[in-house]
């Protein structure tokens, strides 16, 4: 019984980690929301995480929670947007500057699911570490 | 008391603090997964398992003398919650929904707990002799 709730305990934590990544994908894609200049010569992709689940690796008859982690960050390979801005440097002849894939209130949404996800796993470890305590309690 | 043992009411709680708990772990293994795409809330219904359990033939104890037949499974498997809306990313997962499944199975552990307390504490007053 007590791995089954350390098990929920991990999941829940696992959660939060993966919640986190999301939302450091999500802020770095907004900050780089005008970078024409990336380090391979592009504007800079927008990014984005792939989540999958980690089942537990408990014994038969062991109750365990599924856990999930970051599978994979992957790049966006949509057109970049194209802006017309004859006086900036990386523009081209025709006077179009190419912009990151980056669309900003996706990534505003994306990080409010985040933090709402993060929020309701927190309540989940939260609830489930007063389980944990109110069973210790039967000992006193 | 005579037909209802003390042990036997023990049992019984400490198995409704294993399924609550069971249920809190699924849960909480929904929440983890709410944006996994792809990923398919799961349940456990001991319901339905005591239904099946219920309606099974089984060894019918026709004496009193007759052992009974030990029938509760104590770990199901969880099952995928049908009839859920999945979003388009294949998830079914809503949040609302497993919060709630959570509260629900820490309320019943904290029933369960309260009452074996109280069972505790009587039995270690009749230890004290009433001290």
């Amino acid at each position: 019984m007590s791995s089954t709730l350390f098990s929920a305990i991990n999941a829940g934590a696992s959660a939060l980690e993966a919640q986190r990544a999301r939302m450091e994908v999500a802020i770095s894609n907004l900050a780089n929301a005008e970078s024409t200049r990336g380090p391979n010569g592009e504007p800079y992709r927008r990014r984005e995480v792939v989540l999958e689940s980690v089942p537990g690796d408990g014994q038969p008859g062991e109750f365990e929670a599924t856990g999930v982690r970051v599978a994979a960050v992957l790049q966006d390979q949509a057109e970049f947007r194209r802006r017309y801005e004859p006086s900036h440097p990386d523009a081209n002849d025709e006077g179009f500057v190419s912009v990151p894939n980056v669309d900003v209130p996706e990534e505003m949404v994306d990080m409010l699911g985040a933090a709402r996800a993060y929020q309701a796993n927190l309540t989940a470890i939260n609830l489930i570490r007063d389980t944990i305590q109110k069973a210790l309690d039967l000992a006193r | 008391m005579a037909d209802i043992s003390d042990s036997a009411i023990i049992a019984a709680l400490g198995r409704q603090m294993t399924q609550a708990v069971q249920k809190q772990a699924v849960a909480a293994g929904n929440l983890a997964n709410v944006d996994t795409p792809g990923y398919k809330a799961r349940e456990v219904r001991f319901e339905a398992l005591l239904d099946e359990e219920l309606g099974a033939v089984g060894m019918k104890a026709t004496d009193g003398r007759h052992f009974g037949t030990p029938t509760i499974a104590d770990t199901p498997t969880p099952t995928e919650k049908a009839g859920l809306q999945a979003r388009r990313d294949g998830n079914n997962v809503q949040v609302d929904r497993e919060l709630l499944a959570l509260g629900r199975a820490t309320g019943e552990f904290n029933a369960a707990q309260t009452v074996l307390a109280a069972k505790f504490r009587l039995v270690r007053y009749a230890i004290n002799e009433g001290r």
